[in-house]
């Protein structure tokens, strides 16, 4: 059963297929989250969320929509109210996610978590809108349509903002190497 | 100019999302342009770095919170559902599925942060806030049912609601102007009372009475609007008093409604 199937069947509902559309969507939108907020325990929080307010909005779900932009797009809500109701907190990245370091040598996996934790570093200083559509891309696999429809904007212009985030983004990077090496 | 169309397109390059007849067209480009070769060499570096990035699991407990609010939610629906079948006393079954639901949320929430210490104290303010919302998302859902001794629990549910809340009080209002069902059009002009300060819904309520087709529901929509002194509706029940066609308790009970919010004046 397809994803837009399953959302009918709960708009109509048929409540437990929610626990299909979780299982399948739960990591993406944690991953989402987490490299928003930097927060493992608010990332969690905001999934429930999101599935929450699927359930409470379910009628409002268009058959024909496309379910994951659909989902994205609840979720952006969810954390932009999220963002708002905890404006004075400054997000702190937290230390973990170790790169994967299978049959490396050690020192190659040195320099590679170094070289992570120097991308985590500039992803996490990125402006959110920016940062936004480099995890849509990269982490989620979205197709710019996709992409499109939760930010509310053409193809088009999906492509450049992913364009100049990255460009962005690489920037920082090696403006960070720079400032280890030296 | 060209350049940088050609460099907009390097991500979905990357992503390998580019059709071949623009990816034949890039790499023309690039064998001939040094500075969007140095571009490609490191956007690639930074997209390959993110892709080897760990991709961090949620913790398993958050699929079993996520399974106990829908059984909460549909725990709450069933009691309300249960209930029609049983045919038991109203009032106090509600109460107890209710209570039960919230008391199972409560349960759900705190739990959640007592077997999961991570720093970041309760907030009991988002506790109440979801049960809040889910009592508000049981009362809509009832409200919706085909059964008319569900759309009823749902307007008693909404008794529950600690705060105002603007969906359930459309479609409270919604249930007075539209249900098929009298006894459920009355529950909702009754549990609008609390929606009284709102001016907007006062005047609804006064809209209500002249093209209700139901006696009883016309009179407990006077009665309420006595009840929350509604002086702005006086000319709408002047009309209805004088109204011939109209039914002839109702007229009566108009006059009376005016009276009394002449006297309270």
């Amino acid at each position: 059963m397809d994803d837009e199937q399953a959302m009918q069947d709960v708009r109509a509902g048929d409540v437990g297929k929610l626990e299909l559309l979780f299982d399948r969507h739960n990591r993406a939108l944690f991953r989402y989250f987490l490299h928003l907020t930097s927060n493992r325990a608010v990332s969690e929080d905001l999934v429930q969320e999101v599935f929450f307010r699927i359930l409470k909005y379910r009628h409002t779900y268009q058959p024909g929509t496309g379910f994951c932009a659909w989902m994205f797009q609840v979720g952006r809500n969810v954390h932009m109210d999220h963002a708002v109701r905890h404006r004075a907190e400054v997000a702190m990245p937290e230390r973990g996610w170790d790169v994967r370091s299978a049959e490396m040598p050690p020192d190659r996996q040195a320099q590679s978590r170094q070289e992570a934790a120097l991308l985590r570093r500039a992803l996490a200083a990125m402006p959110p809108e920016k940062r936004e559509v480099i995890v849509m891309s990269r982490f989620l696999d979205l197709k710019y349509e996709e992409i499109a429809s939760v930010l509310k904007c053409e193809t088009g212009a999906v492509k450049v903002r992913v364009y100049r985030a990255l460009r962005e983004l690489s920037d920082r990077f090696f403006a960070l190497c720079g400032e280890r090496a030296s | 100019m060209i350049c940088e169309r050609v460099r907009e397109q390097i991500p979905e390059c990357l992503a390998g999302r580019l059709d071949s007849a623009s990816r034949e067209r890039l790499l023309a480009h690039l064998e001939a342009c040094p500075a969007c070769r140095a571009e490609l060499a490191e956007m690639n570096a930074v997209w390959r770095g993110l892709g080897s990035l760990p991709e961090p699991e949620p913790d398993p407990a958050m699929r079993a919170r996520f399974l106990e609010v829908i059984e909460a939610y549909q725990a709450g629906r069933a009691s309300g559902l249960g209930r029609q079948a049983e045919g038991l006393p109203h009032s106090r079954h509600v109460w107890q599925a209710v209570l039960a639901f919230a008391l199972l949320m409560v349960g759900v929430f705190l739990g959640r942060f007592v077997t999961q210490p991570r720093g970041a104290s309760p907030d009991v303010a988002q506790l109440q806030g979801q049960v809040e919302s889910l009592r508000q998302l049981v009362t809509l859902s009832l409200l919706q049912e085909q059964s008319p001794s569900s759309r009823l629990r749902g307007v008693t549910y909404s008794y529950q609601m600690a705060q105002p809340d603007a969906q359930v009080e459309q479609a409270l209002l919604y249930a007075v102007n539209h249900d098929s069902n009298v006894n459920v059009r009355l529950s909702a002009v009754d549990a609008l009372e609390k929606y009284g300060a709102n001016p907007q819904i006062r005047r609804a309520l006064a809209d209500a009475v002249p093209v209700q087709d139901s006696p009883l529901v016309q009179i407990a929509l006077m009665d309420l609007l006595v009840e929350l002194n509604d002086k702005e509706a006086a000319p709408t029940l002047r009309q209805l008093a004088q109204d011939a066609q109209a039914d002839n308790q109702v007229r009566q009970h108009a006059a009376w409604a005016i009276q009394r919010m002449e006297v309270s004046q």
